[in-house]
């Protein structure tokens, strides 16, 4: 019976010695498992994952070939840990084995041979501050001087890449794609042109994937984690065309600076579409370097610089008249040098003259101003307002560039009486470039306006293309209208005073020169003059208009001063565009009557 | 191990009284006294004999097939944890060669972006000795009229550039066409010497890398891409309509 106890008492201690040690082991597996298990779970997982950012590139600004006119390239930056830099034993590429020592003035001397820095230079980098454990050797250096360096296999080094943005065809279009720069939270975005118009498209976005390494750093399999999908920035497809923008910038840059003027465009706009082909201008930005131009031109002076057009806009004038059914190419009035109106304001044409019996397609060709003046007031102030609006004057293009202005026709209740008169002339009023050039195309696509384009739309990576702009045109003056008044301004070309200059052999050509005053700022004329020429060809069916103005030429002050730019850069376009030389005589219309 | 033999259950034989049962229950008997009824024809356990015993005895075979089945299982585990690890490393080592090819494929559109800019090219054209032709002249195929004037072009007027290159500049290539110009120019000499040496031998030469900043570009140098290179296709065919 003793014995029988004795194990009974045994079994009992054992049991709850048991029980004890399971439950200590149950509450910690509890803790451990369970209460504490987040913890620890993210402790090792901090110590095996490694974050990995992915890429996502802000996307590219391209011609309409294709062309690139803006892209992001990777270049990368140095930077050393000062407290390490100490002597290291190369390994040496071909055998394996270990090369000669190096000291931190010899690795000094062989980074600033590859970097372009004087040996001094790095070496005091490396050893300003030898507490710390970061110094920025050099920025931005591109790949094949990163792999010179990262091939020297110097320990204490280490790299990051850098993305940035470059404009290869630099001037090129350098008014329109615009240039990046620092928002309010210091982060890179477009600040200008294109690049900021088109932000939201072009922007990528960096994703960010996880893995757990083992021990030598390799991904363990299977253990690669997407966190976020990284957003590759989509392409803005302009209307532009480069090689056609680099000559006419060319041409114009060296006409504005033989005459001497401030500044100077030049646009290209097909007929057909109304898409801008090239909006060229003097000075033009490098935003490669933005530096090197005033910041007054780092714009598009085509969009954001308004300037009364002076006689460009006698083709409104003329359309309008014969729209509205006030007149004809062959009928015309008797046309004084000297015009004392009702109201007592007086007009006055350039060239003197004796009172004349000219026709609508004379006073075009001579560009009068009292003879056209004549003519549109045939009109109420209102109809021929009406008119400036259904052009869409006075208000901004559809291409909505960063800057634009609208421009200012002001409403014909405030029309003084010098100023009634004048805007049959193009004073008294101002446009832009784009919208001369708009007015033109109009004119050449039988009265029918197409939207201005500058960009076809944002292009995602597969291939669909978004934000594509209207292509609904609208009817502004008859066709019958239209044509007529292209017709009219091959007299310009065939008998005006620039004749010679704006000439293209083997095509018609219609086109009208502009000499218009400058406000001086302060109320009056005397600033100097705007010089301009737009025009269209081949002038019996036109497919292209071209647009240009240069701003206070000083050797030259009238239209012969834009008259060689448009000659040129419309030959460039009929050439390139193989468009058939004209095959009929030119219009022509009676200049007397 | 009990189990059931009817065939030699002594009951079979239709006795009242239990007679010599070999594993004779008390219970048996108390339960169902001498009220067996005639239709449970057998006991219910019974001695397994030797021949029951002999079938279960375990075979060789089945302790074989486990082993070797645990043994290809923990093979073949084996064998696929190392073929993953192998493919991580595998995998590894292709991510940063498409890593490095990916840098070096945005080194070389960068370069050719620089090339194919309209300075670049206008630069190099007129290094070459060409210049456009501003009078453009057509042959209408329908009647074979010639439209147009057609002139020689010449030097002055179909020059783009007028050697003011710094018109229309550009920050990148500004270096860059002119080394290119150079290297084309020193390239071409290059060419000609060759050629007037042994006219066999010309195409190879390897063209002086003029103005390269490394000395192991990652990309061919300027001048390397504008060296001449020999046709080696046959001449394509004209189309003719």
């Amino acid at each position: 019976m003793r014995s029988s106890r004795s194990t009974r008492n045994r079994v009992a201690v054992s049991i709850f010695i048991i029980t004890a040690i399971v439950a200590v082991l149950v509450v910690r597996l509890v803790d451990i498992q369970v209460v504490q298990a987040s913890d620890l779970n993210a402790q090792s997982y901090d110590k095996l994952s490694v974050p990995q950012t992915i890429y996502g590139p802000r996307g590219d600004i391209v011609d309409s070939n294709g062309v690139v006119l803006a892209t992001t390239v990777i270049r990368y930056n140095v930077t050393a840990s000062p407290k390490d830099v100490a002597d290291y034993t190369p390994i040496d590429p071909a055998t394996g084995g270990d090369l000669p020592d190096v000291t931190p003035t010899e690795a000094a001397a062989k980074i600033a041979a590859i970097t372009g820095q004087t040996p001094e230079v790095v070496f005091a980098l490396l050893t300003a501050d030898k507490t710390s454990s970061y110094a920025s050797i050099i920025k931005g250096i591109d790949l094949d001087k990163y792999r010179a360096i990262v091939a020297l296999d110097i320990p204490w080094l280490y790299y990051e890449t850098d993305p940035q943005r470059i404009y290869p065809n630099g001037s090129v279009a350098g008014n329109l794609v615009g240039f990046m720069g620092d928002d309010a939270n210091g982060a890179l975005v477009g600040t200008g042109g294109l690049e900021e118009k088109e932000n939201q498209c072009l922007a990528g976005s960096d994703g960010l994937q996880t893995y757990e390494k083992g021990a030598d750093g390799v991904a363990i399999p299977n253990t690669t984690v997407l966190d976020k999908e990284p957003v590759n920035g989509s392409t803005v497809v302009t209307t532009i065309d480069s090689d056609l923008q680099y000559y006419s910038q060319r041409v114009l840059a060296q006409q504005v600076t033989s005459t001497g003027a401030e500044w100077g465009s030049a646009i290209v706009t097909e007929v057909a579409t109304g898409k801008i082909l090239t909006a060229a201008q003097y000075p033009t930005p490098d935003p490669n370097n933005l530096d090197a131009t005033d910041s007054n031109f780092w714009g598009a002076i085509a969009f954001s610089s308004p300037f009364e057009p002076g006689s460009t806009f006698k083709a409104e004038s003329a359309a309008t008249v014969v729209d509205a059914g006030k007149g004809t190419p062959s009928t015309g009035v008797i046309v004084p040098q000297r015009y004392k109106t009702p109201g007592g304001a007086v007009i006055t044409d350039d060239e003197s003259h004796d009172p004349e019996p000219m026709t609508l397609t004379g006073i075009m060709q001579v560009s009068s101003n009292v003879g056209i003046s004549l003519m549109s007031a045939m009109l109420t102030d209102q109809q021929r307002y009406d008119y400036m609006k259904k052009f869409h004057l006075g208000e901004k293009t559809e291409v909505d560039f960063p800057g634009e202005s609208e421009g200012i026709i002001r409403d014909p209740t405030q029309w003084d009486e010098q100023t009634l008169w004048n805007t049959s002339f193009g004073q008294g009023l101002t446009t832009t470039a784009a919208q001369v050039a708009s007015m033109y195309q109009t004119l050449g696509n039988g009265g029918v306006r197409m939207p201005v384009t500058l960009v076809e739309g944002c292009r995602a990576a597969d291939g669909t293309i978004t934000e594509a702009p209207s292509t609904q045109g609208e009817q502004v003056v008859s066709a019958t209208a239209a044509q007529q008044t292209v017709d009219m301004m091959q007299s310009v070309v065939e008998g005006g005073y620039a004749a010679t200059l704006l000439k293209i052999p083997g095509y018609n050509v219609a086109a009208k020169t502009g000499t218009a005053e400058v406000s001086n700022g302060e109320g009056a004329y005397g600033g100097g003059y705007l010089t301009s020429v737009a025009g269209l060809a081949p002038a019996e069916a036109p497919k292209y208009v071209v647009s240009v103005n240069l701003m206070k030429p000083v050797t030259i002050t009238n239209g012969s001063a834009a008259a060689p730019v448009f000659q040129k850069i419309m030959s460039q376009v009929l050439q390139k565009y193989r468009v058939l030389p004209s095959t009929v005589p030119p219009a022509d219309y009676p200049t007397r009557y | 191990m009990t189990s059931i033999a009817p065939a030699r259950s002594p009951r079979a034989s239709g006795a009242a009284t239990a007679v010599a049962e070999p594993f004779d229950d008390p219970f048996d008997d108390a339960f169902l006294g001498d009220y067996s009824p005639p239709a449970k024809p057998k006991s219910r356990f019974t001695i397994a004999t030797s021949n029951v015993l002999r079938r279960r005895k375990p075979k060789l075979a089945y302790a074989a097939v486990v082993v070797v089945g645990v043994f290809s299982i923990v093979v073949a585990q084996l064998t696929l944890s190392i073929g993953l690890s192998n493919g991580a490393y595998e995998i590894e080592s292709l991510q940063s060669q498409q890593k490095e090819l990916d840098r070096t494929n945005g080194a070389l559109t960068e370069q050719l972006d620089g090339l194919s800019a309209p300075q670049s090219l206008a630069a190099n054209a007129e290094s070459l000795g060409m210049v456009a032709n501003v009078h453009p002249a057509y042959l209408r195929l329908s009647d074979g009229a010639v439209l147009g004037t057609p002139q020689t072009a010449s030097g002055a007027s179909g020059s783009l550039t007028n050697g003011q290159p710094s018109l229309v500049p550009n920050a990148l290539t500004s270096g860059a066409a002119a080394a290119a110009a150079a290297a084309a120019q020193a390239a071409t000499d290059a060419a000609t010497t060759a050629a007037a040496a042994s006219s066999a031998t010309a195409t190879g030469t390897p063209a002086p890398t003029a103005g390269t900043p490394v000395a192991t570009p990652s990309a061919p140098s300027a001048a390397a891409a504008t060296a001449a290179v020999p046709w080696q296709g046959q001449l394509p065919a004209p189309t003719t309509h």
